[in-house]
């Protein structure tokens, strides 16, 4: 990351800046909120023509929270947490005054009717909303190909996916849109695409953070969480967002201060190593060679590394590929064409107008999932798949009690390649496959974190591990993590986003090579 | 046994989703391909082991006073509805052939 210094008033690059080095530069007068507005309204108008991370721009909300801002610090009051970072929200996010579309014909013309609490408290603290953030439809995917609006690219190669479904958070802030952003995980749709675009990327444990209004998929799995370019950044957005809501009866008091041991560092922890989870079939030798150099970098700063075994692991798949659609059959059932949602007109009957807006209304992906879920609920497969796969979840999360009674932290994977171009998976089963290393931390409803750990040797795209915490102590994530990051010297943002960048020419990313080395480990081959 | 046209059209109906007939092969297609994925569940000894359906072991029902509040206006409720009439939600005939 490039430090800014100097009194002097400057032109703000979001690319460049931490969250807290924008609150540190508002607070000595270097520029003000509504410079910071300015800045990322720009690079947003010059680059997301190219990504297309934003469904929705929302300037007056924005500026309204830079005015308040800016006022406070006149006033000589204390500025809150995150006060003036240009932050953006996935459109699963109910937030009055904007749409939300869920990426979705369904939803194409709904105006939010209320705001979600992770929306709110992340105003609450002082963020300037800059708009919403595209997805795949209702968060079925692993691309962001499945939004009705077309899809995102990822910045580090405009031809390949971003990840997803939270695709548009990542691009976001690896395109050097928004300081920080918030996505929804119910399988790997935070910690996927922060590894697609080489950001950190972090999935709280079940219950840290309040879901309401967020558009629920899987109500057993979801749970919301930041995007940022460092550890820091998330940890700073995580203590804006946790703690109780009564709106949502899962979430629970938190007085964790996450970026409390940001410097403790890893010496003494110990760390657990899956074996069987990282040589699974499929994944790259660049993911295996990068998750191998990182567990040499902890050993490095001192951490013990201990073999742990997760052996209904495999079973994790089919497990969510179960209960993950059983649970979207019956969110999803809300969209009855009545209330609000895709309405077909001209039907005769409300059943024929039920079902003709649903089929109308739904992607192809949101529909195959339905009726999977649909089939599932029915007497037999009820039996057969939906009870079995409750019961794998009671396996899987013994395994993780088990392994946490003799590791403080888990590394593996986040996923088994690097990004994709676009079309190149196209078989549903196989798409599934990218979620691999997440899904199993939702079926236990453990923390977890993708964190950049450099360039893949052969694809020269960003790749990433994940660090998984017990429940309910995702501090242990972030001490591991933020150790971790100090051992690679990583771009936080896409080549495109760089100082001296030439917006809107796009380069094969193999030939971008220099000016950037590619990340230097310590230790490893 | 793999799922048939007419078992697929049996589940988008229970679904509330109209599938032409050109859609319902190729759906059938995907869903027997998800669905063969789905094996390693039925492979697993399960014996004696309890489900679970939420991953907060140890958190039941969650109750809180019963207040009055004030809730959304109602012109606004009824803003994103696709056709109201008095205040209320606007619905073609529930009854009939079609």
């Amino acid at each position: 990351m490039v430090v800014t210094r100097g009194d002097a008033p400057m032109p703000v690059d979001i690319a460049a800046l931490s969250a807290a080095q924008i609150r540190a530069g508002i607070i000595a007068g270097r520029f003000s909120a509504h410079d910071v507005a300015d800045a990322a309204y720009a690079v947003i108008a010059t680059r997301d023509t190219d990504i297309h991370a934003f469904l929705e721009l929302t300037p007056s909300l924005a500026y309204a929270a830079a005015e308040r801002v800016d006022a406070a610090k006149e006033a000589g009051e204390e500025l809150p947490s995150l006060a003036g970072v240009p932050v953006a929200f996935k459109d699963n996010m109910n937030q009055v005054g904007t749409k939300t579309t869920c990426g979705s014909k369904m939803l194409a013309n709904y105006d939010s009717l209320f705001t979600a609490t992770a929306v709110e408290r992340m105003v609450d603290a002082g963020a300037l909303p800059l708009g919403k953030l595209n997805m795949d439809e209702f968060a079925f995917g692993s691309s962001t190909e499945t939004s009705f609006f077309g899809p995102t690219h990822n910045p580090w190669d405009l031809e390949r996916v971003p990840g997803g479904s939270s695709g548009g958070s990542a691009a976001a802030v690896a395109g050097g849109l928004a300081t920080i952003t918030l996505g929804s995980d119910t399988g790997g749709s935070i910690r996927q695409p922060a590894s697609f675009c080489g950001i950190v990327g972090y999935k709280p444990t079940y219950g840290l953070v309040s879901r309401y209004g967020i558009v629920a998929f899987g109500s057993s799995l979801d749970q919301v969480g930041p995007f940022g370019k460092t550890v820091e950044d998330v940890a700073l957005a995580t203590n804006a967002l946790v703690g109780r809501d009564e709106r949502d009866c899962t979430s629970q008091d938190c007085g964790t201060d996450f970026t409390a041991n940001l410097h403790a560092g890893v010496r003494g922890m110990r760390i657990g190593v899956v074996t069987s989870m990282n040589d699974a079939p499929g994944v790259q030798p660049e993911v295996v060679a990068a998750l191998h150099e990182a567990v040499e970098n902890l050993k490095g700063l001192g951490a013990e590394v201990v073999e742990v075994d997760l052996p209904h692991i495999t079973a994790a798949m089919s497990a969510y590929y179960v209960i993950g659609p059983c649970e979207a059959f019956s969110n999803l059932s809300r969209f009855d064409s009545v209330r609000y949602g895709y309405r077909e007109p001209g039907c005769e009957l409300l059943s024929s107008q039920e079902s003709l807006s649903r089929a109308v209304g739904f992607g192809e992906e949101a529909k195959r999932r339905i009726l999977l879920g649909s089939y599932l609920l029915s007497s037999g497969p009820y039996e057969e798949y939906y009870v079995p796969a409750q019961k794998v979840r009671t396996l899987i999360t013994r395994d993780f009690v088990r392994a946490f009674g003799s590791v403080d932290v888990i590394i593996s994977p986040t996923s088994p390649r690097a990004a994709f171009k676009f079309g190149e998976i196209s078989d549903p089963a196989t798409m599934y496959l990218s979620d691999l290393f997440t899904i199993a931390i939702n079926i236990a409803g453990n923390g977890g974190m993708s964190l950049p750990v450099g360039l893949g040797r052969d694809t020269g795209l960003p790749v990433s591990v994940q660090l998984i915490g017990p429940q309910f102590r995702d501090e242990n994530i972030f001490q591991a993590a933020a150790a971790l990051e100090t051992c690679y010297r990583i771009e936080h943002v896409a080549p495109m986003a760089r100082p001296g960048a030439v917006s809107r020419v796009v380069e094969p990313v193999m030939t971008i090579g220099s000016p950037t080395p590619p990340a230097t480990m310590k230790g490893g081959e | 046994m793999p799922l048939s046209e007419s078992d697929v059209r049996a589940i988008a109906d229970y679904a509330r989703i109209a599938l032409t007939d050109e859609q319902v092969p190729q759906m059938a297609v995907d869903l027997n391909s998800i669905i063969d994925s789905l094996d390693p569940i039925r492979r697993i000894d399960l014996e004696g082991v309890e489900p679970t359906f939420h991953p907060i072991g140890d958190l039941s029902n969650v109750l809180r006073e019963d207040m009055i509040a004030p809730s959304l206006d109602r012109d606004f409720a009824l803003s994103d509805a696709g056709a109201v009439e008095d205040g209320q939600f606007l619905v073609p005939s529930i009854m009939g052939d079609e």
